[in-house]
């Protein structure tokens, strides 16, 4: 059981975690504060997590050098995004994110293309610059957390994307206090209205769709960097839909809402796959074979996922921290 | 006294083989490896390596199950999902200049053993003439393309109705069809009415159970209308959650199905490889062309419901104006629940139609979902005939596309995909839509 709940602790202060995180608090400007329906926010982090990993392997750049190379590309990739679709109604947007997502995870994964981005094996062996970063206090030793073991390169990893997590989350608290926060959560509730006083919608879409695509790929840059292997198959649509229910969990609109939200998450995920792989390995408590057995357990989390985010968004909408006056949902 | 322990002996020797016989089921559903290797020798030279041929492999029942393209020492490797026999095909357009090879030798059968997986090798001479000019493959290009525009018109017809009506993109749309394809392919197992594979009999075995697949399909549309999207509607609540909704439970299905279905594609046994029949310039298989006609009927029946019948006129008057419709006296949800069920029945269809074209696979719904968004965003969200334009649009481009480019499955969606963004940013409405349904 203790086994179970530090695998927990470790899954919601962990690398996989933060990396959603950041997605989260990415995809909280979009739809928490403007209303954008993005649902490619595996897009962005497949830019962010490549746009680390290529110049890399393929140019031989240090991987300090690749953080402009991430926000640019990021940038880039929500200006293509943007344009053709953000003064279109809004369900065009979720449907043009969604397929360019996909659009760029088929082609990262072409054959033709395995000497640039790996193929779907991708890219590794690129983080040899964050090994040797590591500081001298942390050098060669684990970290105990509670029955768990992190390695020094984990601890380092996970201290980088906290102070990522933090740096963000104060960028888009104090952003939103100001007038520039308050034009967009004024287009998420009336963007007519918003319109009718003279502001450019269009261009504060765009900028909120900049901003949150670019710390989306900060958290595909940390996951790729956690994991020692950028790889299309970390980038599928569910990974857009987790960051969903991450950012629903911890309430729409609210800049504590995505750190709650996954570290949450990450720990019920973590604690009943830890679960569920105890119930089917053949000693002790186990379930009956025709509900699952060990070949087939590790679907059901994403089985919660599912119904866990329908849930949420028909009884309680504003997650755990949300206010209910101040939802994102169906503005438009 | 002998003689039973002869018996012991026996029953140890059967016990044994019982045990080994288990044990080499389970290594059967393991995934096995391939190793292509692509090699040149030029006159009086050695042995060289040919990098950058490209190649696919496909099972009997001519399902591609795996692709990939050779490395600098010319080999690739490739997992397929199982032992047995596999065609390796090597693509003569990606050769690099001046080497061909003959007629009939771009393809190689082999047999895959369990746990030792297989090789391929190619030798490849010095370039004939091409062995099929691209032209020539242009109207078979064509025909495939209307086909697979059609069968993604079924699919979508009723998505596209369903955002018409409902204003809803329902992204558990991709699992209807799914349902159909995956009970069709678990009801074919429960009767026997012939055991025949191929011909008539299979034909008759493999439509009862599309009866049974396209049954469930239409229920589980039905039922979501009933259990979810009507109480949501009801309550209130918006379009954005039930969108989002849709996906939880698009996910929710999804991952079920792979749990209890499995993640290993299988085709329908009914239906194996068949010969060509040869009409004019194209070659088609009787398979082909059997699912081909079934997908226009279908469309035609719906076209004449929409159009002719009172039912399909009350469908379009929803789909225009709600209120308008409910005000003059058209029961609105009854027709949202006729919306639903015949949606659920033409995507379970279609979904068996695309699992005969392709396999029967947990995520096949989704891998199509994308698809069948482009059709209908391309023909003009919300119109019910833009389903059809749109659809034949995009099944046409993805052939074209695999003719003039490449033929990577996972390319031609991403074609698919690309046409839409690229369609919507020079007209957003679509082809037929109106231009006050944007923005």
């Amino acid at each position: 059981m203790s086994q179970t709940l530090s695998n927990g602790l470790f899954g919601a202060i962990g690398i996989v975690a933060i990396a959603y995180c950041l997605a989260a608090i990415g995809l909280n400007v979009h739809f928490g504060y403007t209303g954008l329906l993005n649902f490619g926010q595996a897009g962005f982090a497949l830019v962010g997590g490549y746009a680390v990993a290529m110049p890399v392997m393929n140019w031989q750049w240090s991987i300090w050098a690749t953080i402009p190379v991430v926000i640019l590309a990021s940038s880039a990739f929500a200006l293509l995004l943007g344009i053709p679709t953000l003064r279109l109604r809004s369900d065009y947007l979720a449907i043009v994110t969604i397929a360019a997502a996909e659009i760029l995870r088929l082609l990262v994964s072409t054959p033709k293309l395995v000497n640039v981005t790996g193929a779907t094996d991708g890219i590794n062996s690129f983080t040899d610059d964050i090994q040797n970063s590591i500081p001298g206090f942390l050098k060669g030793r684990t970290v105990p957390l509670w029955e768990k073991n992190i390695s020094d390169y984990e601890m380092w990893v996970m201290m980088l994307g906290w102070f990522l997590v933090i740096l963000f989350s104060l960028l888009v608290w104090s952003l939103m206090r100001s007038p520039w926060g308050r034009v967009l959560r004024s287009i998420r509730e009336d963007e007519d209205a918003a319109r009718s006083l003279g502001k450019n919608v269009f261009v504060y879409k765009m900028t909120s769709l900049v901003l949150g695509g670019v710390i989306g790929g900060f958290g595909g840059a940390i996951l790729v960097i956690g994991q020692r292997n950028a790889s299309p198959g970390s980038f599928q649509t569910q990974f857009t839909f987790l960051t969903y229910a991450i950012v629903v969990l911890g309430g729409v609109g609210k800049v504590k809402g995505p750190i709650v939200g996954a570290m949450i998450f990450w720990f019920l995920i973590t604690v009943s796959d830890s679960l569920l792989a105890d119930w089917t390995d053949g000693s002790g408590f186990q379930l009956p074979e025709w509900i699952m057995d060990s070949s087939n357990f590790s679907f059901f989390r994403w089985i919660l996922v599912g119904t866990g985010l329908s849930l949420l968004v028909i009884f309680r909408p504003q997650g755990i921290f949300g206010d209910k006056k101040e939802q994102a949902f169906d503005v438009r | 006294m002998a003689s039973s322990s002869f018996r012991k002996l026996v029953r140890l020797v059967l016990a044994v083989l019982a045990f080994t016989a288990l044990f080499s089921e389970t290594a059967h559903a393991d995934e096995e490896t391939i190793q292509v290797r692509v090699q040149h020798t030029p006159v009086g030279g050695k042995k060289e390596p040919v990098e950058g041929v490209e190649f696919t492999v496909t099972d009997p029942s001519g399902a591609v199950v795996a692709e990939g393209v050779t490395d600098a020492k010319g080999v690739s490797k490739v997992t397929v999902p199982s032992d047995g026999a596999f065609t390796v095909t090597i693509d003569a357009d990606t050769l690099p200049e001046g080497l061909g090879v003959a007629d009939g030798q771009e393809s190689r059968t082999l047999n895959v053993t369990a746990g030792l997986g297989g090789n391929a090798n190619f030798n490849l001479g010095e370039a004939a003439s091409k062995p099929a000019s691209k032209i020539s493959l242009l109207p078979k290009t064509l025909f495939n393309g209307l086909r697979f525009g059609l069968v993604i018109a079924i699919m979508s017809v009723g998505l596209s109705l369903i955002y018409a009506t409902t204003g809803l993109s329902n992204f558990a749309h991709g699992e209807t069809v799914t349902i159909g394809a995956v009970m069709t392919a678990v009801a074919s197992g429960w009767f026997t009415i012939s055991a025949a594979t191929g011909g008539w009999g299979g034909f008759i075995q493999l439509f009862a159970a599309t009866i049974i697949g396209v049954l469930c399909a239409t229920a589980f549309s039905g039922a979501l209308e009933l259990a979810v999207w009507r109480p949501m509607r009801r309550r209130g609540i918006g379009l954005t959650s039930m969108m989002i909704v849709s996906i939880g439970i698009a996910m929710t299905v999804r991952f079920i199905i792979q749990m209890y279905y499995g993640s290993q594609p299988q085709s329908y046994a009914q239906f194996g490889s068949q010969q060509n029949i040869n009409i004019g310039p194209i070659g088609v298989t009787p398979r082909d062309l059997t699912t081909g006609v079934v997908a226009l009927i279908a469309l035609c029946a719906v076209a004449y419901l929409l159009m002719k019948t009172r039912t399909g006129k009350a469908i379009r008057a929803v789909s225009d104006n709600p209120d308008l419709a409910s005000t003059t006296g058209i029961n609105t949800e009854r027709v949202i629940l006729n919306v639903w069920l015949l949606g659920g029945a033409l995507a379970g269809l279609g979904g068996v139609i695309f699992g005969l074209d392709e396999q029967v696979s947990w995520n096949m719904g989704t891998k199509v979902l994308l698809m069948m968004f482009a059709a209908i965003t391309l023909g003009g969200l919300g119109r019910p005939f833009g389903a059809l334009v749109g659809s034949l649009a995009v099944g046409m481009f993805v052939q074209l596309w695999a003719w003039g480019f490449s033929n990577y499955t996972d390319l031609k969606t991403m074609g698919a995909l690309l046409a839409m963004i690229l369609v919507l940013l020079f007209r957003p409405q679509g082809i037929l839509g109106k231009k006050e349904r944007v923005g």
